[in-house]
């Protein structure tokens, strides 16, 4: 795990890490939130309504970036304050997901960093991109 | 900059932010005055300012201000 502090950082830093999305990740996402839309839970509905499969969670998807932060950049001392995404390509079981988060802007007065971040999967193309907005415990 | 230029301006950042056009800030607004004016929305609140004004305040202002006119005074003392 990574510990930077506020002031380690500089505009530019940039961390990735990748995760193949599983039928268990989907498996228990659905239990936590309770979200049995069968876009996500079934095949063949997914199917009939031209997608390749099953779809994953946008927000499990979206979950990745609570590590990029927590985990990686800046890691240990990360305080989550606001997560802009959005979902521009649909994601599949099976998919590697490489997560990257690149710092663009540091708010001194605030100790606030600004990461840009994008979800591409295995074939480059991009699933999803945003914006974490972090804090820093002291 | 007069001051009430930097209202102006200053309520364009607050109706932005807080996403509500009846906002009318004045000196002695404070974050009583506005629901959605919490500790992660002063945060945005000071970034946009920032952004807005083209200044930065120091760690030190940005937790001691008592009211809008406060910040005002400060962003007068810096845009000046």
């Amino acid at each position: 795990m990574n510990a930077y502090k506020f002031t380690e950082l500089s505009i530019g830093m940039a961390e990735s890490f990748q995760h193949t999305v599983s039928y268990d990740d989907m498996d228990s996402f659905m239990k936590l939130t309770g979200d049995i839309n069968p876009l996500h839970c079934d095949e063949d509905f997914a199917l009939k309504h031209n997608f390749y499969g099953r779809v994953v969670y946008g927000m499990l998807s979206a979950s990745l970036v609570s590590t990029l932060g927590g985990v990686y950049l800046p890691g240990k001392y990360c305080l989550i304050q606001q997560i802009e995404i959005k979902f521009v390509h649909p994601v599949y079981v099976g998919d590697i997901l490489t997560v990257t988060g690149v710092v663009k802007e540091l708010n001194e007065s605030v100790q606030q960093a600004v990461i840009k971040v994008e979800i591409r999967n295995q074939n480059e193309k991009k699933v999803a991109r945003g914006k974490l907005n972090v804090g820093f415990l002291e | 900059m007069a001051r009430e230029e930097v209202y102006n301006k200053l309520n364009e950042v607050f109706c932005d932010v807080f996403d509500d056009d009846s906002i009318k800030v004045n000196d002695d607004t404070t974050a009583n005055d506005i629901e959605d004016w919490d500790s992660l929305e002063h945060i945005n609140l000071i970034v946009a300012v920032e952004k807005k004004f083209g200044i930065k305040f120091n760690m030190g202002e940005v937790n001691n201000f008592k009211n809008v006119g406060e910040m005002v005074d400060t962003i007068i003392k810096r845009v000046n």
